[in-house]
């Protein structure tokens, strides 16, 4: 084996172990859940990779979790109480020099938590892990407004599409938030590139994914290591209509792209009769925080 | 003229952007957890020589421009205009002097170099990396300094003005890098 392979697995091997040292000492619950589902996710822009099972008895196809994250909510909804769970995950048609088709994803909960309680422990979990230097917080209103003089949770899509024009940037989209994302990856993530640690919180409405909302923004939260994105955390919807809501929308989406789409997980829907807990969870990408902890070193 | 869509930019690729040709200098993908990827590139626009940044949505698609880059031998220049010749036709191919700012000072009658065309113009010229040129006029060289430690400014046969040695002489001939415009030894 190589000297610099050898270091590289030891090094993933040792932030796993301490990752585990972290919540085991704050009393998380390691916990697996099932990677072979029968419903593909729905969200907008990420697919499921397919798997044929039982070919030679009675054919079906499964799909290979994007995220642990619907499975580790079962959970939370019959008491498990604060998890986290470290896992390959798998996701189809992505493409990049940081995308790749599996990486291991790092998804906890914390019950009680919000948002910038998350965040905060976020902090300490990746200071202990080695990640160094400043960490600066900015609301998705403020980076918009500090580095692109943008009013961006009081812009219309229209009036959105006149600064997109103004940047010289395509106009074309179907929706406000996806305008927005556009902008966030030209005007905003440049500007952050020289920032240790990141957080930008309070995320439009447009982009609540499954986090709660109130007025204009969702309780969600992105971290970026260097400009690199490495985690996204919300404050959890907790009954199974704002699910169901969330989950006809974006097949909606889904539809119009031409995008497959099918029928919501219905067992994830029955079992949210129990409302989730009031909760805060994240996803952390585990390749993309390990490379800038070596970088860091 | 092709069009070419973002899952075909690579560096080198050439397109029309505002109505000027550009080359794709850095080209990276950027697919966002919760949202639609794009393509954040880095151009450089060929007539005005500016960097542009730019992204562009995926799928998205932009003309190609009609550029190519010829070898061409550099014949003489007039005062207003440079001529140039592609040796494997003969034709020969005239930029004005307003074009030639980064450049004049690195050409030599006879050498050869690469020459931009867009639709058939002529839009831009680039010097060998490194050429010979003579010392017109600098302070005398010191005989004892042959380490080369120092430097001082030496003005060559073309115009330009290369920071050299002290033991550089005039009518020394010496090797220029013309993307550093740095002395780069004796010939």
């Amino acid at each position: 084996m190589t000297v610099s392979l050898n270091s590289h697995i030891r090094k993933k091997a040792n932030i796993l172990k301490k990752i585990r040292l972290f919540f085991d000492a704050q009393g998380l619950l390691e916990v697996q859940t099932p990677s072979l589902l029968n419903t593909p996710t729905t969200d907008v822009y990420i697919d499921s990779v397919s798997a044929h099972v039982n070919q030679d008895i009675e054919p079906k196809t499964q799909y290979l979790h994007t995220s642990p994250e619907l499975e580790m909510k079962k959970l939370l909804s019959q008491g498990s109480g604060d998890i986290y769970q470290i896992c390959q995950v798998y996701r189809d048609n992505e493409f990049g020099e940081q995308n790749f088709n599996e990486f291991t994803m790092l998804e906890y909960y914390r019950l009680g938590f919000d948002t910038h309680q998350l965040m905060d422990d976020i902090t300490s979990l990746i200071n202990v892990l080695g990640v160094k230097g400043e960490m600066v917080k900015l609301s998705y209103a403020q980076a918009f407004d500090q580095f692109a003089n943008i009013d961006i949770l009081n812009t219309n899509f229209d009036d959105l599409k006149i600064v997109a024009k103004t940047h010289g940037l395509s106009t074309d989209f179907n929706w406000i938030e996806d305008l927005q994302i556009f902008l966030f990856v030209h005007l905003i993530e440049p500007a952050i590139k020289k920032i240790p640690i990141c957080f930008i919180y309070d995320y439009p409405a447009d982009q609540s994914a499954l986090a709660k909302t109130e007025g204009r923004v969702a309780y969600r939260f992105e971290l970026y290591l260097l400009g690199v994105e490495v985690a996204n955390g919300y404050n959890e919807l907790q009954n199974a209509q704002a699910y169901q809501q969330i989950f006809e929308r974006e097949n909606a989406k889904r539809k119009q792209l031409g995008k497959t789409f099918s029928e919501p997980d219905q067992d994830f829907l029955k079992q949210l009769e129990n409302s989730l807990p009031q909760c805060s969870g994240v996803a952390i990408g585990i390749e993309r925080l390990t490379s800038q902890i070596i970088k860091s070193d | 003229m092709a069009y070419y869509s973002t899952s075909q930019f690579k560096n080198g690729l050439k397109l029309m952007l505002d109505g000027n040709p550009c080359s794709i200098i850095n080209n990276e993908i950027r697919k966002p957890g919760k949202g639609q990827a794009s393509n954040r590139v880095k151009l450089k626009d060929l007539i005005t020589g500016k960097t542009l940044e730019k992204t562009f949505k995926s799928g998205e698609s932009l003309e190609g421009a009609d550029v190519m880059e010829l070898d061409m031998q550099y014949l003489y220049n007039d005062g207003s205009e440079w001529n140039f010749m592609d040796p494997s036709t003969f034709d020969q191919y005239v930029i004005n002097d307003n074009n030639m700012d980064d450049v004049r000072g690195y050409l030599v009658e006879q050498d050869m170099c690469i020459v931009t065309l867009w639709n058939d113009n002529p839009i831009s010229v680039t010097p060998p990396n490194h050429v010979i040129l003579e010392v017109v006029d600098t302070d005398p060289g010191l005989k004892g300094d042959t380490a080369g430690t120092g430097g001082k400014p030496a003005t060559m046969n073309t115009g330009v003005v290369v920071q050299v040695p002290l033991f550089i002489a005039i009518g020394e001939q010496v090797k220029v890098d013309t993307r550093t415009n740095e002395y780069a030894g004796r010939s």
